[in-house]
Parts: structure tokens; sequence; C-alpha cells
């Protein structure tokens, strides 16, 4: 194998539980987004554009939609005769199975994967979060630093500080401690989960933390504290920028409004920053005379005969005549009979709503809703 | 019995009526539909119907070609076992002699011979149609015939299929026949061959002229026609682009149209077909107009009837306007300020 400077690991094995019926089948980094995309789609399109080309995802939960839509990385121009993407789930030894238990044991169990590279620098990414970022200037800021590890850190608003993993760090950034959801927060700069190591120094954390039987196994409780309590040289680097962890149904459905804002910060239109994603073959989207589309994102393959304002449409979507849908999601291939009306809410992939069903929010009600089969049958 | 088809498309036509959007490209690679180049179309019909080898006959500017097509990974064809073949016209200033060029074959007669498939489709690269050959070759072996060609309303479309060893005679005899071309036989009233006629009962359109590009483009506004070329099952393939979806903008208004991704909408869009990466900007007024990839089209314009090809900018403020019959064509490009056209 080539060796490499820096080969990327994609942690995508997480269940993202709190999405609820969106993630039954499907791991939450496969979830849609933004009217083509899936979540991952932005992490993988980061590396492509940052010059990394070699990238091992690691998935466990539910990798069936992920490992083919991932396939061999061709769509973010991932396949590599040296490197690419390489798909990493659990396997077996000769006497047991090795669940990946904590992101670090995820790693751990990969070592042979990233010593085939040689690599003099490892990038923990995770495939949950909607930003766009140049991982290239991070690694020039850990060599500058000569940091053993670089946590990647945004500011937070105090009053949200409490639900982020907060770095405490001296005027240079050098990290100092990190707390895990702080009830008095001493500082508002989150962790974003992406770190970049010496990979001769992560190597030897991971042996050591494998070593510790009441380790669980993460790199936020048990790698950063354990290499703090050595004095190693961490810090942090500070990204400013859009940043989104779309972990529950209300933060995805923000996420989608987000990209409604005349000033999106989120610019999906930087032809220098391309979002790859696998492209599906689909018609362009047909507009009928009877429809008014007002301040929406929409995708190709999607027929609209009614209404649509401050809405995500994916591709393959119908929306029927004289159906009014707003402030809304509608995933791929999903049919909207005709005289529907939906506000607010989240309706995942191939839902088929029958005319003149009804989705809004009861007065005063500010939970987003999601759309269910059985909420269906019971209209 | 699919894999017996063997796929020739020829792409050296060149129609004058055709001269404003074919000046920097070959005819196979005008765009069309808004995300679509003409040869996808047949190109998608043969790869629908089980054809693994097609073989692409070009003549004039078929960079713009080559790009589209590339390694023909979007259609599938980039195989390790037959796929996608370029045999570029030997012959520059010979005059065009309609569809399949014994000719031009002839210079590349080694792939007739190293593929294995029995028979052969020969066919143009500018018809709009969505079509399955399967139960044309099975007629035609069914019925013994020697040359079938595809018809649509009693005229021809310019296609035919023909066993391979008979279309291997054909261009080897080319010298005593006479014949310089399949359509050369056809038309001859005196030729030995049994000819069949299948009659083809979609939507399909041969694009010859701007007028007919026009309606074509035109025509897909109908839904029945929409629905006869864009078959879930039957897909037409094109080069993938990493668009983003369509933003409509708030005070935009869409209405009667087919709109391609990657566009930014801001202003008013009707009866018209947008192609990929289009900005339309505020208060501009776009009716019955085709507009090409990456377009942009500033503030307060107003555009009828106009055919912009790709690349164009057009400044605050211009207005443009053609007819129905004979739609003003602006070329790749170019810059079309306000004071230019008044």
């Amino acid at each position: 194998m080539v060796k490499k400077k820096c080969v990327a690991m994609l942690l995508a094995g997480g269940k993202g539980s709190r999405l609820n019926s969106l993630t039954k089948d499907l791991a939450k980094p496969a979830v849609p987004f933004g009217g083509k995309y899936r979540i991952i789609d932005f992490t993988l399109s980061n590396c492509t554009n940052s010059g990394i080309d070699t990238v091992g995802v690691l998935t466990q939960y539910q990798p069936l939609i992920l490992n083919s839509y991932i396939g061999i990385g061709s769509a973010w121009d991932l396949d590599r005769r040296n490197g690419g993407v390489t798909v990493l789930p659990p396997y077996s030894e000769s006497s047991e199975v090795k669940w990946y238990t904590g992101t670090a044991s995820a790693i751990y169990q990969n070592i042979n994967y990233l010593q085939q590279y040689d690599p003099e620098y490892v990038l923990i990414l995770s495939g949950d979060h909607i930003y766009k970022m140049n991982y290239d200037l991070m690694l020039d800021h850990h060599i500058d630093k000569d940091a053993d590890a670089t946590i990647s850190v945004i500011e937070v608003p105090w009053h949200e500080a409490s639900r982020f993993g907060i770095m405490n760090t001296n005027e240079q950034l050098d990290i100092l401690e990190f707390e895990e959801k702080p009830s008095e927060p001493k500082n508002n700069l989150a962790s974003m989960g992406i770190y970049i190591f010496k990979w001769s120094v992560l190597n030897q954390m991971l042996e050591r933390d494998n070593q510790n039987p009441h380790s669980d196994h993460d790199f936020g409780k048990d790698i950063i504290p354990m290499m703090l309590n050595e004095k190693m040289k961490l810090v942090a680097y500070p990204f400013s920028g859009y940043w989104k962890d779309v972990g529950t149904v209300q933060s995805l459905w923000e996420a989608n409004m987000d990209l409604l804002e005349e000033q999106c910060e989120l610019n999906l239109f930087d032809y220098d920053w391309r979002i790859y994603s696998v492209n599906p073959n689909h018609p362009p989207q047909y507009i009928s005379p009877n429809a008014e589309v007002k301040q929406s994102l929409i995708n190709e393959g999607c027929t609209i005969e009614g209404d649509v304002s401050k809405s995500v449409l994916f591709q393959g979507v119908t929306i029927g005549s004289g159906s009014f849908i707003s402030e809304s999601v509608v995933m791929p291939n999903a049919i909207i009979g005709r005289n529907v009306l939906i506000e607010r809410a989240i309706v995942p992939s191939n839902t088929n709503i029958p005319d003149g069903t009804i989705i809004r929010a009861s007065e005063g009600e500010k939970d987003v809703i999601l759309v269910s089969q059985e909420m269906l049958q019971g209209v | 019995m699919n894999n017996h088809l063997l796929g020739v498309i020829d792409a050296t036509t060149y129609h004058e009526g055709l001269d404003e959007l074919t000046i920097h490209r070959s005819l196979a690679a005008v765009p069309f539909a808004g995300r679509y180049r003409l040869i996808d179309f047949i190109l998608s019909n043969m790869v629908n119907s089980g054809i693994e080898s097609v073989a692409i006959f070009p003549k004039y500017q078929y960079r713009s070609l080559m790009d589209h097509l590339g390694s023909g990974k979007n259609w599938d064809l980039n195989r390790k076992r037959d796929g996608l073949f370029f045999f570029p016209s030997p012959m520059l200033d010979s005059p065009n002699n309609g569809i399949g060029s014994f000719n031009h074959f002839a210079a590349n007669i080694d792939y007739f011979y190293r593929s294995s498939q029995d028979y052969a489709l020969i066919a143009n690269c500018f018809t709009i149609f969505n079509m399955d050959f399967t139960p044309v070759l099975e007629r035609h072996i069914r019925a013994g015939c020697d040359i079938t060609t595809i018809n649509k309303d009693g005229q021809p479309l310019e296609i035919y299929l023909v066993k391979k060893s008979l279309l291997i005679n054909m261009i080897l005899s080319r010298g005593e026949t006479g014949y310089s071309c399949i359509s050369d036989i056809v038309s001859d009233i005196h030729h030995p061959y049994t000819l069949c006629t299948y009659e083809y009962t979609g939507a399909a359109v041969m694009v010859d002229s701007v007028q007919t590009y026009f309606h074509a483009s035109m025509d897909l506004l109908n839904p029945p026609i929409w629905k006869d070329l864009f078959l879930i099952e039957q897909p037409i393939f094109t080069k993938v682009k990493d668009e983003p979806p369509t933003r409509y903008l708030n005070g935009c208004s869409v209405q009667n149209s087919i709109v391609a991704n990657g566009c930014q909408i801001e202003g008013k869009v009707e009866n018209s077909i947008i192609s990929r990466g289009v900005k339309i900007g505020k208060n501009t007024i776009i009716k019955n107009c085709i507009v090409m990839q990456k377009c942009e089209i500033q503030e307060g314009c107003v555009l009828d009837s106009v055919i912009l090809d790709k690349d164009v900018k057009v400044e605050k403020g211009t207005h443009l306007s053609g007819t129905e019959t004979s739609p003003f064509v602006v070329r790749k490009g170019t810059v079309q300020g306000a004071l230019m056209n008044s």
C-alpha cells in the first residue's frame, strides 16, 4: 500500500433514535436531507473537497441502505486505485463477534485498516452533521501546533452550552479540560466530534484504552480525558460557519428550513465546494399550469399540480391538484393526492397520502409532525 | 435474444436548419428537455432494449459529444465485455450520404467482424422517442425480413434493423451495388431485399430544424407526451451533474414549465423549458422560451419565444422576442444587452 499522509475514519454506525421512525430501517447518516442529499454526503464531500482520498466508513446499525448508497464511492470521486472509500462493518474473529461498543472501539477494531496506509495523521469524523469544512486547513493547524490531538470546536450560545461537550481552553486555545454536558459551563466552545490525531499517539492510546475494563471506549469520555491527564498537547481548532446536528425530528426539519432562507449560511450553490451525492436519474420537475411554488427547494422528478410554499421536496415527489404544502419536508417518492393540506410536517420516503387528508398541528402546538402510516390510517 | 442486437448510431448528420444550435456541437449533442442531449434518447432506448454494445459514428464537432458520453458509465456501457465504441469519420470532406454510410462503416469493419451479435440496429441520433426494440427484433426474425424499417404514422424514422452478416455484405459490395448507405437501399424500389416495416405508436419526433426543435420542446408541456417519453421502467439516461435542487425564491411565479436542477428563480416563468443551473432575476418574465444550461437572465427582462443556447447572459432590462414559427435564437456564450436589440 502507498503510505498516506492522512486517513479519515468516518463513524456512521449511529442509530439516531431521536429521529423516531425515520431511522427505523435506516442508519442516521443515510437519512435524506436538503431535497437530494443524505446526511453523510456532507462529510464525504468535505473529504473529497479537502483532498482526503482515503476514507474508512464504520457502519453498524441498519447498514443495508447506507452500504449500497456508498458503493465504491464513485459519487464522491472516492473510487480510487490507492485508498478511496472502504466500508468497515464489525466482524467476527475466531473467538467472538466484535461489535463496535464505542467510538474508540470502532477505530481500535480497524487498526489493521489504518496500518496498511501507515498514515502520519488520522482524522476522525462523524456522519451525523450538516456542515461544510476544509479539513486540510485543520490538518495544517494541527501540524503547525505540533499537537498530539486537535479538536474542532464551534462557539455555541451560552444558554445551550450545557447540551454539548465543552472544551475549556487557555487563550492560545490549548485544551485544558473537557466536560461532557456540564451543568455550569465555563466556556462555550463545543466539540464538533471532529478530531485529528498523530497516528503514532492514537495507536498507543487505543491499545491502552482497550486494556481498560472500565472504559466505555469513547473518544469524548475516555481517550481525550486520558490524554489530558498525561499532559499531552491537545489544541482546539475554531470553526465558524453553518454546523448542525440533525439528531432530532425538530432539528432535521429546522435544518431543511434553513436552506430556504434568502441568505442561507449553508450555500448549496457554491461550485467551488460542491456537495456530491448519488444522482438518481429522474426527468426535470414539471410544474403544471395551476401550480404555485414559493420559496422552496425542489428536486428532479417532481410533478407539482398544487401549491407549495416554504418546503423542501425530494426527487420523485408528486403533489396533486388542489393540495397545499407549506413549511414541510417531503422525502423521496412520496405521493400526495388531491386536496391535501400539510403544514409543518416531515413526510417520509414513499409515503402515500390519500386525497383530502389534512395534516397540521393543533392550535398552539409547536412540534413538527412526523407523518406515519399509523397516523394516516387513523385519519 | 436481446444480446443478439448490436447498436449503431449514426451521428454524422448535419441539418442546415439547425445551424444556430450546431455551430459548436454535433447534432447528437444538442441539448433537449432541460437536462438531456438528443443522443440520450436513442442511446437509452438501446440500453433499455438490452443492447450491450453500441458503436457511435460521429463526424462534425464531436468534442461536445465525447465530453457528454465519456466512458458510457451513465448508460451502464463502461463494460469489460462490449460497451461503448467511438468511430469518428476519417473522411471529413466527403459529402454526407444519409443514415448508415457504408464508407464510414467500411473504415471500421473490424467492429462488425469482432462483435458476437447477429443483428444490428442502425439509427440516427436526432429522434426523440422512448421505444423498446425487442419486439422489432422478434418480428424481424419471425417474419424472415432482411431489413426492417421503423415508421411512425407511415413515415420512416430512419432506423433500420438488419442481420449483421447481411450488413457486412452490403458494406463490402458497395462498389458494385452503388448503394452508399442503408437509406439508399430502402429508397430504391428495385432493391433485392425483403423489406419490412414496423409501425411505432408512441410519441416520436425527428429534430431537423429550429422549428421542429422548438415544437418538440413545447410539446413536452403536454402531459401525455411527457408520460410517453419519460417512463419509469424505461428511463432516459444522461450525464449526471451534481447540481443542487432548484431554488424557488420569494416572489417567483412558475407555471406550466419544465425545470431542471440547480436553477435559482426569482422571476416569472410560463410555458418554458429551463435547463440545469439557470438563474432568473427579479421582475423578469420568461414566456414560451427554451433556456439552456447555465444561462443568467438578470432583473427586469422580458423574453418571449426565445431559445437561449448555453451560457448566455441577458443583461438587466433586456427585451427579446421571436414568434412561435420563428423563435429568436441566441448563440452560446453571448451577452445580450438592453440596448443591443432596441
